[in-house]
């Protein structure tokens, strides 16, 4: 029988761990256990519990208002893994910087990020929104209407990204890409620049942003930028939306071309 | 290709020179140079002039020769093949050069002509020259150096001035644009030239001796010229390639011709000398290597500071200074004795306290007995009871107890010594002075760690010091502010207050253990289980495993610089292990008092069983042998000397052993699974969660700073523990070398710790004092025990001396001993001594603050300097704008009055003479 003495003796352990991780604590807090009980008592999903708070609280119309209002939610209410304002700002700054007429966001959920993107895009601007999930695809929709950008500005599809990119030439025209934004599955990061690199869609200076490489991670996708060749890549460091304690980045990858 | 046709050209030459066609040769000749570099063309020439002079001489006058030249041509081409190869990659521009060689033969066929001419005067020189040579020889005039040297300096003058001309001329007439740097083109120049030379030496070595004075003179003047070069080449700058590269080609060349060189019939003695000269340097820089290979562990611990910046490197440092210091002590108890006991004293079994006793026997061999230093481990010559009393031990006559005791004494007293040199020696090391006044100062041009030579250690370095810049300015800001100051006493004072719980509460969970283990002893041990046995040494290594740990997660709340923040952690864990090792110690004691009364006991008993014995067996009246009992059945006390010797034993294995676990568990294991699990887990190991463990400085030194310890504590008791440190530091170096090299990942704030070294040292005098304490202590005051051990039958341990000076020393001596051991005299003289301590010390104090007053002096004086040269630059100015409004108001007035006109031309002097040192200034003020 183990004494109470060298449990007592583990305690410094046990502390050790709590303070050190107790981010991912409160992470695990608010994105699990809170969605969980929310889920059960109001009978929505998450994604439409955050529009009814911004249809009450935002303006119509004005995208910052929404985005504000998105802010306010996932970091009093409830964690929805957004882009956040953080990140968002080194978002805005990619956009104004290469001002990109072709935009390909992948993984929409609520639309944060596509009303984030659309808002910094220069006049005559496309973006297509992949999303995969129906109901969020709904909610998204609603939100981007809500901010006021139209069919002609945004374009949300509603399929798996893996059958959108190759199809993307035939079923939307599209011929060149500016810029590629990847919030999605992060296990799907790799495949999809796989599948990026395949279609033909990116030309020399093409932009690819992903968020979240560092925290869930997407170790294999940053293996393939780094080793590849095809591009250069930037790791912009910075942390997880709406938690202060989790290191997270942005890799932000210049598509070479192949040579 | 233009190289082939390079080629082509130089293997006409050979030809062109057998025929005697020497004009030929020339236009070759600059053909080749216009291929080459625009900057060669100098020295090139000078070389194939000195080529055609040889050839003009020697190639006509022996036939036989031309073999050897052919052959040391092709040479040569090969040789100058590959430079130019080296130098086309060098030079990316070469190609257009080559492009143009072109337009440029055409320019060097109009210098053709322009060279024939050039070729005849200096035909006509060499014969001169040729002529004077011989006069010489007739006259045999002791001058022949000064004549030959004049020679040379005639042939260099009007070689210059016949080949400097054209030279220019051609310059004038490209007129093309400067591609590349100056330094590049007189680099290629020089290798070009080297090239040059050396395809004219290969064929040299065997025509050495008939080589002219001014030839000689100029490959003297080429040596000299290398090792110049060689000497200054650290301050060019040039890419390191390309320096390596020519510094290599340059020794090359010295190497080769420095031998040749020397006058007359001193020739082949200076061609010695030198030779000798070289050998010894080389021996020199052999042994200089030798003897850093020699050092142990020196290339590991450098790959290790290459990897992880010198903060970890110290840490190793450090590891061998201790297995070095560990080496003479165990050096001291091996020779002086634990191999005498064994090789002189009485064998095994000759008395109770060398053998195992009856109750003990049956299981004295099982390892597990042995594995806790009992049975025959505990009955041998690593522990203090197996040793006799008796005074000297074979044909030696070794005083076996007085060698016990003196080196007892002397491994503590060459501790001392040699941990206070290390102290002072790093004491003067480090200069005076506070070094935060300048702290952006500090920051740009001390921050990088030279050492570093590993891409990714570099990556993390250059991070950490972009944002501890970052940290700074914003630092700056804030102190400007001050507002968040309170803040963060609040933090550190809490932070303070939480380790001081943490400390409090370790202390008291192990005291409450050890009472507890008591308890079980008391009891017997046998009836409980390995826990409960075993309770004490793990609540010992568990909390000395993990509440660093929690300090150093405490220790964020702080925010100190991470070289203080390590301090602060040193402190907080050598409090930590201090207060393990004294609760241990205190436990120790207690025993000792349990172990004494119960050899009271056996004391008492002991006469009993003598009676018994006596009266029992043998008759009163009989004469005959004494009876012989087995030492075996001889009822003994407990002897608490090697109850002490084996606990520390014992805690010392226990913690090599989980060291060494937790290296091997929570550095070995998390790197595999780290590095093998990322390919299929849901995130990103590596960067993420468990991510690779760093090296933790702190934890590890502490660790070796407090095993020290036990060792010198134990080591009187146990000889055996300074031969199973020397045994542990040895693992833990191969060990942790590797496991550092192998999992874990640099530092992600990397800092110099040069500073901290004297820290640990100090740390290190503070253990040594506290654990040589209760060492002494129970030597002065606790009585050894009756039956066991080399000072069995005195009062107190140090009886030795006495008995020693009484026996074997003379009368007198022990007299005087006994006057010089007077109090009377040993107070005044430990007075003295303090006030000798005290004397050296404040005049140490009062050096260190000269120092700083000079220090500070120079700044104010550098600052003055400053201040006056603004001051004069201002003044300048204005009296310049004066001047020039004078001069107009001059010229307006017409010519005024003559008194004006004299007043003015003394003040534009005295401008001059202001603005010089201004102007001369102007640099320095730019500097500073």
């Amino acid at each position: 029988m183990v004494s109470p003495a060298i449990a007592l003796a583990l305690l410094p352990l046990l502390l050790t761990l709590i303070i050190r991780y107790r981010y991912f604590f409160v992470l695990l807090y608010r994105a699990v256990l809170i969605r969980w009980v929310r889920d059960c008592l109001t009978g929505l999903s998450r994604e439409e519990r955050a529009y009814q708070y911004i249809l009450t609280h935002a303006t119509p119309g004005d995208s910052q208002s929404i985005l504000d209002t998105f802010d306010q939610w996932c970091s009093k209410v409830e964690f929805i893994s957004n882009i956040g304002p953080k990140k968002g700002k080194i978002l805005d700054r990619l956009l104004l910087e290469h001002c990109p007429i072709t935009v390909l966001e992948l993984g929409t959920h609520c639309g944060y990020s596509t009303v984030r993107i659309a808002r910094s895009l220069p006049i005559g601007a496309r973006i297509y929104s992949v999303e995969m999930d129906e109901r969020n695809a709904g909610v998204a929709e609603k939100v981007i209407r809500l901010a006021g950008f139209d069919e002609d500005m945004v374009e949300l599809i509603v399929r798996p990204s893996d059958e959108v990119i190759p199809r993307l030439r035939e079923d939307f025209g599209v011929e060149h890409l500016d810029f590629v934004f990847m919030d999605h599955w992060k296990r799907c990061y790799l495949p999809d620049l796989q599948l990026l690199e395949g279609s033909g869609l990116l030309g020399e200076g093409s932009i690819i942003l992903a968020d979240n490489v560092i925290f869930p991670g997407a170790p294999n996708f940053l293996r393939h930028a780094r080793r590849s060749g095809l591009y250069e890549v930037r790791v912009h460091r910075a942390t997880l939306e709406y938690i202060r304690g989790i290191r997270d980045g942005m890799a932000e990858l210049t598509f070479l071309g192949i040579k | 290709m233009p190289r082939h046709k390079l080629i082509a050209s130089e293997s006409d030459v050979s030809i062109d020179v057998d025929e005697g066609k020497d004009n030929e040769f020339s236009l070759y000749y600059v053909e080749v140079e216009e291929n080459s570099e625009e900057g060669e063309e100098k020295q090139a020439r000078r070389d194939g002039k000195r080529r055609r002079e040889r050839n003009g001489e020697v190639g006509r006058r022996r036939t036989s020769e031309k073999r050897t030249t052919e052959v040391g041509n092709k040479r040569a081409e090969k040789k100058h093949d590959k430079r130019h190869k080296r130098a086309r990659n060098g030079g990316e521009k070469h190609g257009k050069r080559q492009r143009r060689k072109n337009e440029d033969a055409e320019e060097a066929e109009e210098e053709s002509s322009k060279e024939k001419k050039n070729i005849k005067n200096e035909r006509n020189k060499t014969l001169k020259l040729d002529d004077e040579k011989k006069k010489d020889l007739k006259k045999k005039t002791k001058k022949h150096v000064k004549n030959e040297e004049d020679d040379a300096s005639h042939g260099k003058t009007k070689q210059k001035d016949c080949h400097d001309m054209p030279l220019k001329e051609k310059k004038k007439k490209r007129n093309k644009p400067e591609t590349t740097s100056e330094s590049e083109s007189k680099s290629e120049s020089e290798s070009q030239s080297d090239s040059d030379s050396e395809s004219k030496d290969n064929q040299a070595v065997g025509v050495l001796g008939s080589l002219t004075p001014e030839e000689l003179e100029k490959l003297k003047e080429a040596v000299d010229e290398r090792k110049k070069l060689i000497i200054t080449l650290r301050g060019k700058p040039w890419p390191m390639r390309k320096k390596l590269l020519i510094l290599r080609e340059s020794q090359e060349f010295v190497e080769k011709y420095e031998g040749a060189l020397g006058k007359g019939k001193g020739r082949k003695l200076y061609a010695y000398k030198v030779m000798m000269m070289k050998k010894w340097m080389k021996f020199q820089r052999d042994f200089e290597n030798f003897k850093t290979a020699c050092i142990p562990w020196e290339m590991k611990i450098k790959e290790i500071e290459s990897h992880f910046g010198s903060s970890v490197a110290s840490y190793f440092i450090f590891l061998r200074w201790m297995y070095g210091i560990n080496m003479i002590l165990f050096g001291l108890t091996f020779g002086l004795v634990m191999v005498p006991e064994a090789l002189m004293g009485k064998p095994y079994g000759s008395l109770p306290r060398k053998t195992v006793p009856r109750a003990e026997e049956a299981g004295a061999m099982n390892f597990a007995v042995l594995w806790d230093f009992g049975g025959y481990a505990k009955y041998s010559v690593l522990f203090y009871g197996y040793y006799n009393n008796q005074r000297a031990i074979g044909w030696l006559k070794f005083r076996m107890p007085l060698s016990y005791f003196l080196v007892g004494v002397g491994t503590v007293a060459y501790s001392y010594m040699v941990v206070i040199r290390t102290m002072a020696r790093n004491a003067n090391e480090e200069g005076g002075g506070d070094d935060t006044s300048f702290n952006f100062s500090w920051k740009t041009f001390t921050s990088w760690d030279y050492l570093i030579g590993n891409p990714e250690t570099a990556d993390n370095k250059f991070a950490s010091i972009t944002t501890s810049f970052k940290e700074t300015i914003v630092e700056e800001q804030e102190s400007r502010k001050d507002d968040n100051i309170h803040l963060t006493r609040f933090l550190r004072v809490l932070a303070n207050f939480l380790v001081l719980c943490c400390l409090a509460g370790s202390g008291y969970l192990i005291y409450f253990v050890v009472r507890r283990s008591q308890k079980f002893a008391l009891e017997g041990l046998e009836n409980y289980g390995w826990w409960e046995r075993n309770e004490v040494n793990m609540v010992m290594s568990l909390l000395g495993m993990f509440c660093p740990m929690l300090f150093d997660v405490i220790s964020t709340l702080e925010n100190y610089h991470p070289r203080i923040a390590l301090q602060w952690q040193l402190g907080r864990i050598f409090a930590l292990f201090l207060g393990n090792l004294y609760t241990f110690i205190i436990a120790l004691m207690d025993a000792i008092q349990l172990k004494r009364a119960e050899e009271e006991i056996v004391k008492k008993n002991m006469t009993i069983w003598q009676a018994n014995l006596y009266n029992g067996t043998v008759p009163d009246n009989s004469t005959a042998l004494p009876i012989t009992v087995h030492p075996a059945d001889v009822p003994r006390g407990p002897c608490w000397e090697t109850m002490v010797g084996q606990e520390f034993v014992r805690l010392i294995i226990s913690d090599t052993m989980t060291t060494y676990i937790t290296l091997l568990i929570g550095d070995f294991l998390r790197a595999i699974l780290v590095r093998f699990l990322n390919n299929c887990w849901c995130w990103d190991l590596e960067f993420g969660f468990p991510s690779y463990s760093e090296f933790d400085v702190s934890g590890n030194v502490l660790g070796l700073i407090f095993n020290q310890g036990m060792i010198w504590m134990g080591a009187f008791y146990a000889p055996c523990l300074p031969a199973l440190n020397l045994l542990r530091l040895h693992v833990s170096m191969y060990l942790q070398c590797w496991a550092v090299m192998c999992c874990n990942v640099p530092q992600e704030r990397v800092f110099k710790a040069s500073g901290s070294n004297n820290f640990y040292m100090a740390m290190l005098l503070v253990i040594l004092f506290l654990s040589t304490l209760p060492a002494i202590y129970t030597i002065v005051s606790i009585p050894p025990s009756f039956d066991c051990g080399p000072f069995s039958g005195k009062n107190r341990m140090f009886d030795v001396i006495q008995e020693t000076l009484e026996t074997d020393f003379p009368a007198w001596f022990g007299k005087v001993f006994s006057y010089v051991s007077n109090p009377g005299l040993v107070l005044p003289f430990l007075l003295l001594l303090v006030l000798a301590i005290y004397y050296l010390q404040s005049t140490s104090k009062t050096y260190k603050r000269v120092n700083m007053e000079l220090k500070k002096k120079l700044q104010t004086q550098n600052e003055e300097n400053k201040k006056k040269n603004k001051l004069a630059a201002l003044k300048a100015a204005n009296e310049l704008e004066q001047a020039r409004k004078g001069g107009e108001q001059h010229s307006n007035s017409d010519l005024g009055e003559s008194t004006l006109n004299g007043s003015q031309l003394p003040s534009v002097n005295a401008l001059d003479r202001i603005l010089e040192p201004v102007l001369g200034n102007f640099p320095l003020m730019l500097k500073s």
